[in-house]
């Protein structure tokens, strides 16, 4: 297995309370992994520290085999959790935009996402639900031929349509071009049959991690498993 | 568990099962059942990724082994197709009898049945045994 992201012993405090606590962490080239946990376990600060935004206070840390930092985001599509966008902007102008601004960005792709992911040209980013919202980022994203693909929390609190769509988007995009995806949710009812492997997070460490496949045969459902170590 | 038709195959997927196992299985069972005809082409590893929104490596890798059992073969550019070989399927179908009875015999003998009552049971059953 050729690992994407390698993390060992890391370590993140914001003044009392620690984020992170010893987390080790591997992510398999070219599959689908997913970082489960619920709010506050750690999943954030982690997903932060991919793109250089918060530093480990100790531990080590590579992306695509390189320390995390602003040249390495090139190589890197991101997907917030909250979206942000210029006033005035539509559907058509975000895809300019990124034509422009984002790296290895493929307009034609984004155009035909934006299609099967059904938003219309003239939408305004303005008063778009947090469904169109999230639709919209992820036409971006897939949108950029880069090895590493990162979403943070694609499917809360958005509607069962657009999260079915998105989930196809994923198939689609997957299926077609050899990347490596990691998905940080907390929401695994509907999605888990996606993942390859998943990495448990519980108090800033990975309380169980591997192969989707194998927890399956050995203990259940990743929700089984994820009510086993939360519940 | 929903049941999800795709052409004229039926899956039924249970997320705390190997999912690859049970793709594999229900393809194979489809072909013994007929539910998919010799030579017919089966749906690419994009379309059965989309049908059962699952993960497109879990379909590959269970295509990858009904390829190695032969019971599909896939032609250059056209797609992967259930073999022609009318022996393979018998011999699956063959396959997948033997795995009932075995699974009714152990379940007769955890029941405490001996090999003699289970043959009574049939025959009163069945009448022609």
């Amino acid at each position: 297995m050729t690992v994407a992201i390698k993390g060992a012993g890391i370590t993140k405090s914001y003044g009392k309370r620690r984020a992170l606590d010893g987390f080790d962490i591997e992510v398999p080239e070219y599959a689908i992994t997913a970082i489960l946990g619920p709010n506050g376990a750690g999943k954030s600060t982690f997903m932060r520290m991919l793109t250089g935004m918060v530093e480990p206070d100790s531990g080590t840390l590579t992306v695509l085999g390189e320390r995390p930092s602003w040249q390495n985001n090139r190589r890197i599509s991101y997907l917030p959790d909250r979206a942000r966008w210029y006033q005035g902007h539509t559907v058509e102008k975000a895809i300019e935009w990124g034509a422009r601004l984002l790296p290895e960005f493929r307009k034609d792709e984004a155009w035909e996402l934006a299609g099967s992911l059904g938003l219309e040209a003239d939408l305004e980013t303005e008063g778009m639900s947090k469904g169109q919202e999230a639709r919209l980022m992820l036409a971006l994203c897939l949108a950029r031929e880069v090895p590493l693909l990162i979403l943070d929390e694609p499917f809360s609190g958005i509607d069962m349509l657009s999260r079915e769509k998105i989930v196809a988007a994923l198939i689609d995009s997957f299926s077609t071009r050899r990347q490596t995806v990691l998905i940080c949710t907390h929401e695994i009812a509907e999605t888990e049959s996606l993942f390859d492997h998943a990495v448990f997070v519980n108090d800033g460490r990975t309380a169980l991690a591997g192969s989707v496949e194998d927890l399956r045969a050995e203990r259940g459902s990743m929700q089984d498993i994820y009510r086993r170590i939360y519940g | 568990m929903n049941e999800i038709r795709v052409g004229g195959m039926r899956f039924a997927l249970d997320l705390s099962q190997p999912l690859y196992e049970q793709v594999l299985e229900q393809v194979r069972s489809s072909i013994a059942k007929g539910e998919i005809a010799l030579g017919e082409k089966i749906p690419s590893v994009r379309e059965m990724a989309q049908a059962l929104k699952i993960n497109p490596n879990t379909v590959m890798r269970a295509y990858q082994e009904l390829e190695r059992d032969q019971l599909t073969e896939t032609r250059r550019g056209q797609g992967t197709f259930i073999t022609t070989d009318a022996d393979k399927v018998s011999h699956i179908r063959h396959r997948l009898a033997e795995e009932a009875v075995e699974e009714f015999l152990a379940r007769m003998s955890s029941l405490g049945f001996t090999a003699a009552d289970i043959a009574n049971i049939l025959r009163a059953k069945g009448g022609e045994g």
